[in-house]
């Protein structure tokens, strides 16, 4: 049943995290992130691309959703299909743009976006708040003919909210994962001059991975904005690109749950130590460094490895223990019963 | 007119300063095809030593000598240690395992000296200003180009009379070529590295006494020397010469007429460059 | 043979900034043939072979298949009008299955439905058929689920023809298909090129004459960028301007 276990899995995080966790803030932040960082996955680990522009889509969806919920008043659901939409547009606009060039210029040429978006969006004090942000961002119930059907003013119950909203995504995400077009970008990441010569648009296919992934990462920047209820600067800046790329390679590039592994992982040791150590970003720093070297294929690479070295033990042990039973069992030593 | 011409010489004097921190991640570049983007974290270290430095008392002169020195030692043993073991990798954890050592370099410098940074003073015989008729300005950022002209003599006299240069300049252009030569290619590789984060830091020291000492100029002076690098063209020498200059001084002017804009600016630049002509002002075409 | 032209090129011309790689080639192909291309090495074989696929762009010169003037269009493109090829270093996609490796290139034909990010690659959107025959005509059927990465570098080659077979060209261009082969894979992919002939017309880069000799309907030879001499094989054999070149390429490096 490898085609829902995916699927299972992001369910039982979603389901277990209330369980084991006291803030609902911080569980919400973990599948926010987690959106994100499946963003920035179907970017790397589906095509190939090294984006540093994640932070334009994470901040567009902040803004947009800070900016129709409070300046220009929307219904709060088509306020945040409104910020996905933006994400999706700037990606759009940007993709079209970084895709001219590939390797090394293209990661630069993100990077350059990255910055040049971070400092219109200082300038425009008019439509994101500068240096201040947006603040005051509200956080509306779910209504329906005036009734109040679900309220999301305590974190918990804002987590319930993320939690669908963050299911739903997944399995769309998984869907595009397996899809045709998904397939197809995992052969643009193996080797994108055969694909081009076997007759596919690398520059379409590109465009319609960064427009994918910028709707996520939009809406993951819209929830983010109604959970803390502001739509900061930070939110534009290289940091935040930054750490959503870390959470995706510590996860795992190649499978979408990975990424929500890598964000769980960041965002849950990143509220145990910095408590403990302000200075923890420097563990980060050494983990990315080890998993450079040693485990490229993430924590979900790490999981696998475990697991299939678990298996191997078992069967081996497993088949052993038969072999005794059936030994001591039969008294006449073995009468074709097959261990 | 006095107005534009001392930001043109500010220019200059912030020009040659981002050529002496790019010149080194381009040729690492054009060597190992690799973007460092520790690089901020050598300029970063350079500056911290400095502090250090003078704070035990020591002089502003020695340290120009001992921090680069130091600095290189510790980029030489970062591509020895580390970075050799990448380059069989994705090129994606190139790039990753050098964020990784930027945060940690940085992080392992607040722990050190605190969040807050602080400032370096101007050693006491570059102090004052130098008065010429009606044009007033700071001996110590005169001293800066000055040292950093010759710099540029020395490293081009490096990079095209010598040896260890000239095997640069090949392994640039095959690294195969290089090792059939029976030169040590990782040897080289290791030199290089070195050599790209003894001129970060030197950079660092040299702007310490300007705008002091702080955990995060690491980053901003990473963005700037990718800037330069791009604009005039990776793996060049005088690419990063010029593209530092020109950088240094739109920047240095627009702060006058449009403050906020000039970073945007020079984004713009980047970005344009990378778009119309990749390999830069003066790079090689790929 | 007088069968119809499928693809011609005319004065094609290609620098490099100031180097000539290719200084004016025209070149016929008739359907439904075996045309060599030969020529020793640095002659512009593989980038005449670009050109003709839209790997690369020409710097001048027109190239016309089946009746029209692809000379602009990207090699992508060119896919669906019926041009496919494959690459003389190895080129696939080592992580994917051989059998995924096939139905990417078949499903190349129709790149559109690669857009499409709902529905996946099976049953009828699967090009089934076409992966199954040409599986079995390169004999990788056993290997249709291992990732074409670890396959032997004999397997690697056929699986790689069998790429620009799966698009089921009108011209399939192979580009020493036969390179760091052992013996017993060569006389296969002797057998294999020339069974190629009747639904396709093969043009072939390749620097094992026996081959060349005993397959080819038509034999072009390159040197320096030019076309030095064409005819059928018996007569290049025989050409004394071709012995010249292969000799003198030998001897003196390239001048002949």
């Amino acid at each position: 049943m490898k085609r829902q276990t995916h699927l299972i899995l992001a369910l039982v995080v979603v389901l277990t995290m209330p369980l084991l966790m006291h803030s609902g803030s911080l569980a919400s932040e973990v599948l926010i992130y987690g959106l994100a960082a499946m963003g920035c996955n179907l970017l790397l680990g589906f095509t190939g691309l090294l984006s540093f522009g994640q932070g334009i889509f994470f901040g567009l969806g902040s803004y947009t959703l800070a900016l129709t919920l409070t300046r220009w008043p929307l219904p709060m659901p088509l306020a945040l299909i409104l910020a996905t939409v933006m994400g999706a547009l700037g990606a759009a606009i940007v993709g079209w743009v970084v895709i001219r060039q590939k390797g090394t210029y293209f990661v630069m040429l993100t990077l350059a976006f990255a910055q040049m978006f971070y400092f219109i969006a200082y300038t425009a004090t008019g439509l994101t708040g500068g240096d201040n942000g947006l603040m005051d961002i509200p956080r509306p119930s779910i209504t329906a003919l005036g009734r109040t059907l679900w309220p999301l003013t305590s974190p918990w119950q804002f987590y319930g909210f993320v939690a669908a909203i963050f299911m739903a995504a997944f399995w769309l995400l998984l869907k595009v994962s397996r899809s045709t077009f998904g397939r197809t970008l995992l052969a643009v990441r193996d080797n994108e001059e055969r694909a081009a010569a076997i007759g596919y648009n690398l520059k379409l296919l590109k465009l319609q991975a960064f427009v994918i992934s910028g709707a996520v990462t939009g809406l993951a920047g819209a929830l983010h904005a109604m959970m803390t209820g502001i739509a900061p600067l930070s939110n534009a800046e290289y940091h935040t690109s930054e750490m959503i790329l870390v959470m995706t390679v510590i996860g795992g590039t190649g499978n979408l749950f990975a990424s929500v592994l890598g964000s769980a992982f960041y965002l849950l040791l990143a509220d145990w130590l910095s408590t403990l150590w302000p200075r923890w970003l420097l563990l980060l720093g050494l983990v990315l460094i080890a998993i450079s070297l040693w485990m490229q294929r993430g924590l979900w690479g790490l999981g696998e490895t475990l697991w299939s070295l678990v298996r191997g033990k078992r069967t081996r042990a497993t088949d052993k223990a038969i072999e005794k039973l059936v030994v001591a069992a039969s008294p006449s030593g073995g009468n074709g019963e097959q261990a | 007119m006095n107005i534009y011409l001392l930001q043109v010489i500010n220019g200059i004097g912030i020009g040659m300063l981002y050529f002496l921190l790019a010149v080194g991640l381009s040729i690492v570049f054009g060597l190992l095809r690799f973007v460092n983007f520790a690089h901020g974290a050598f300029y970063l270290l350079g500056a911290y030593f400095c502090y250090q430095m003078t704070r035990w008392g020591m002089s502003f002169w020695l340290a120009l000598v001992v921090v680069p020195l130091a600095v290189g030692a510790v980029g030489w043993l970062t591509e020895k240690l580390i970075l050799r073991h990448v380059y069989a990798t994705a090129h994606e954890f190139h790039i990753l395992v050098t964020v990784g050592l930027a945060l940690a370099v940085q992080e392992l410098v607040i722990l050190q000296w605190g969040p807050l940074g602080d400032s370096v003073t101007v050693p006491a015989m570059l102090q004052g200003v130098v008065i010429w008729g009606s044009f007033v300005y700071p001996i110590y950022r005169l001293f800066v180009i000055g040292f950093t002209a010759v710099l540029a003599v020395l490293l081009w006299y490096v990079l095209e009379g010598t040896r260890l240069g000239s095997a640069v300049r090949a392994g640039s252009e095959s690294t195969e070529m290089v090792s059939l030569l029976g030169i040590n290619v990782f040897r080289i590789f290791s030199l290089v590295f070195g050599l790209g984060a003894a001129t970060a830091a030197l950079a660092g020291v040299l702007a310490a006494p300007i705008r002091g000492a702080e955990p995060f100029m690491g980053i901003e002076a990473l963005g700037v020397a990718f800037v330069v690098v791009v604009v005039g063209g990776m793996g060049s020498f005088s690419g990063a010469l010029l593209g530092g200059l020109l950088i240094g001084i739109v920047q240095s002017v627009m702060s006058t007429l449009w403050p906020e804009g000039a970073r945007l600016m020079i984004y713009i630049a980047m970005a344009a460059v990378l778009l119309l002509r990749p390999h830069g002002l003066l790079g090689r075409k790929e | 043979m007088s069968t119809p032209i499928l693809l011609e090129a005319i004065g094609i011309k290609k620098y490099y900034g100031k180097f000539a790689a290719l200084g004016g080639v025209d070149l016929k192909v008739r359907a439904n043939t075996v045309h060599s291309v030969i020529g020793p090495n640095g002659a512009g074989k593989t980038t005449l072979f670009h050109m003709l696929t839209g790997t690369k762009t020409v710097s001048a010169g027109r190239i016309v298949f089946d009746g029209h003037d692809v000379t602009h269009i990207p090699d992508h493109r060119r896919v669906q009008r019926g041009i496919a090829r494959s690459f003389q270093v190895t080129s696939l996609f080592l992580s994917l299955s051989v059998r995924e490796n096939l139905r990417l290139a078949a499903q190349g034909i129709a790149p559109t439905r690669a857009m499409n990010c709902w529905h996946e690659p099976e049953g009828p959107r699967s090009c089934a058929e076409t992966v199954a025959s040409v599986l079995a005509r390169l004999g990788l059927e056993s290997f249709a689920s291992v990732p074409a990465g670890n396959l032997s570098h004999g397997q690697q080659r056929r699986l790689e023809v069998g790429m620009a077979l799966a698009a089921r060209p009108k011209a399939i261009f192979l580009d020493e298909p036969t390179s760091g082969m052992g013996i017993d894979d060569l006389e296969d992919m002797k057998s294999f090129i020339r069974s190629l002939r009747d639904e396709h017309t093969v043009v072939l880069i390749e620097h094992n004459m026996n081959i060349v000799m005993d397959i080819s309907d038509t034999v072009t030879v390159m040197q320096q960028g030019r076309v030095l001499a064409e005819g059928l094989p018996h007569e290049i054999r025989s050409d004394n301007r071709v012995r010249a070149a292969y000799l003198g390429n030998m001897i003196t490096g390239g001048k002949a």
